[in-house]
């Protein structure tokens, strides 16, 4: 008998084309991308008709939780001299001795939780926690600090006119316009260095507040941070 | 993964013909990987980047009586922002619109404020109410009609200029440098607005008023303090006109 024969065929499909999509995609993807920076709280900014974006180096946000907890984060120059880790060290290592001038509890940090808050994106707990909070891990920090109903949590704005006995919102602002970073004291000035970024639905005295703050500290000139939308909405 | 066939077509093989091999090799798993580590490189990037607005604020240092600026009355107008909450501080949404219930109080010239009869209401208040409403059907809406109404000399020769820029007559900085000039061009009636926001008025509306500023060109504006007589205006104006 005649053996039929079933030609095999091979179900092999050449990944190769797909393959190379693929690639160039993820290129695309690593070049153009820049990480989303991690947040205590997510926030929509209202939207604005205003074209012009947020500088990418050499600025400081001011978030404002629509609780009125105030975070506050600094991106540096792009040249390592004044990177964006130096900028942070300079800054702590200023707003700390700030805070020891006009206090009698005084704060000591170890190079080591200055080495920590140099990698921290965020910030916003009240100073005199601030050692016990940069010893704590990473996991439990995150947990504790976007915990709204915590009293260490935030940057304490009060209502104060007299920057001899400055608030911590103060001392904390005048160490970024002092962190020894030349371009970072132009952008302030310029106006483009500070962005305030507050939820659409936060109450304006909470806002308010933080922009009195601004005004006592003679940093009248700011951005305020919005999505984009057209002229029709 | 990679595999080499052998092929042998037509039986019988010549001496010394060298064999034709043919190399797959399987891009499978590559592929899987690649698709992985886009889908990771998605989700953790920003491709939208955020749009700013500066502004600038007066310092807190007093200033003399004498050295104040006072807006001529004829050119001021107040807008006083509100938003509506709910008892947990909610923002409102307006049931025609949608949108978030905001409410701009507005007054043209000098707070009106006289109470001739003593009956503890205010009357011939000029306190007006408007709202964000934008554009419909290309028409100007809301306050928006208002501040357009106001600065219309500016947003005439302004248009002017757009369509030159549009049909490339103008270069951008040209464009940019000349409707700066009109704005601020002192020869023609402009309005000065005073921003004001009650402490229950959310951030998006003292934003969308500023946006205001922006798209009807006004040049002079700024934020102030809400005061004394401006929620008297309001209480009078809410006792007037109770919310259904």
């Amino acid at each position: 008998m005649g053996k039929v024969k079933i030609k095999r065929k091979s179900t092999l499909i050449d990944m190769t084309a797909m393959s190379d999509v693929t690639v160039l995609l993820l290129t695309f993807f690593m070049l153009t991308s820049t990480f989303l920076q991690k947040e205590p709280v997510t926030v929509l900014t209202p939207s604005s008709v205003s074209e012009i974006k947020v500088p990418v180096t050499n600025y400081s946000t001011i978030l404002i939780s629509p609780e009125g907890k105030v975070f506050l984060s600094v991106a540096g120059d792009a040249d390592s001299t004044y990177s964006t880790e130096k900028v942070r060290a300079e800054l702590i290592r200023n707003a700390v001795s700030e805070y020891n001038k006009t206090h009698s509890n005084k704060i000591q940090l170890t190079n080591e939780q200055v080495a920590k808050f140099s990698k921290m994106n965020m910030f916003g707990v009240k100073l005199s926690y601030l050692p016990e909070f940069l010893d704590l891990p990473q996991i439990k920090q995150d947990e504790i600090i976007s915990d709204m109903n915590n009293d260490m949590v935030g940057i304490p704005v009060d209502d104060n006119k007299d920057l001899g006995k400055p608030n911590e919102f103060q001392i904390w602002m005048r160490a970024i316009y002092n962190s020894s970073n030349p371009n970072l004291e132009q952008a302030i000035k310029s106006g483009e260095g500070i962005a305030v970024k507050a939820d659409k639905d936060t109450p304006y005295d909470v806002v308010h507040n933080v922009l009195d703050n601004l005004q006592t500290l003679k940093m009248n000139k700011f951005s305020l941070m919005t999505a984009l939308k057209t002229e029709n909405d | 993964m990679a595999q080499i066939e052998q092929s042998d077509k037509g039986g019988k093989k010549k001496k010394g013909a060298q064999k034709k091999m043919q190399i797959h090799v399987d891009f499978t798993p590559m592929v899987d990987m690649n698709m992985l580590l886009i889908t990771f490189f998605m989700l953790c990037t920003t491709m939208i980047k955020s749009q700013t607005l500066q502004i600038s604020l007066p310092s807190n240092e007093k200033v003399e009586q004498e050295q104040q600026n006072k807006t001529k009355q004829s050119e001021a107008v107040t807008l006083i922002l509100d938003t509506e909450r709910d008892s947990e501080g909610n923002v409102k949404v307006d049931p025609d619109s949608g949108k978030p219930a905001h409410i701009i109080y507005y007054y043209e010239g000098k707070a009106e404020v006289a109470d001739e009869n003593h009956d503890g209401l205010i009357d011939n208040s000029n306190l007006k109410v408007e709202k964000f409403v934008g554009n419909e059907n290309g028409e100007v809406q809301g306050i928006r009609k208002i501040l357009h109404n106001r600065n219309k000399q500016v947003l005439e020769k302004i248009d002017v200029l757009k369509t030159q820029w549009k049909n490339k007559e103008l270069t951008d900085e040209e464009y940019q440098a000349k409707a700066k000039q009109i704005r601020n061009d002192s020869t023609l009636t402009r309005p000065v607005v005073i921003i004001k926001a009650g402490p229950n008025a959310s951030w998006e509306s003292l934003i969308s008023a500023l946006d205001e500023m922006q798209i009807n060109q006004i040049s002079r504006y700024q934020i102030d303090n809400i005061n004394g007589v401006d929620s008297a205006l309001i209480f009078d104006y809410q006792a007037k006109n109770p919310r259904k």
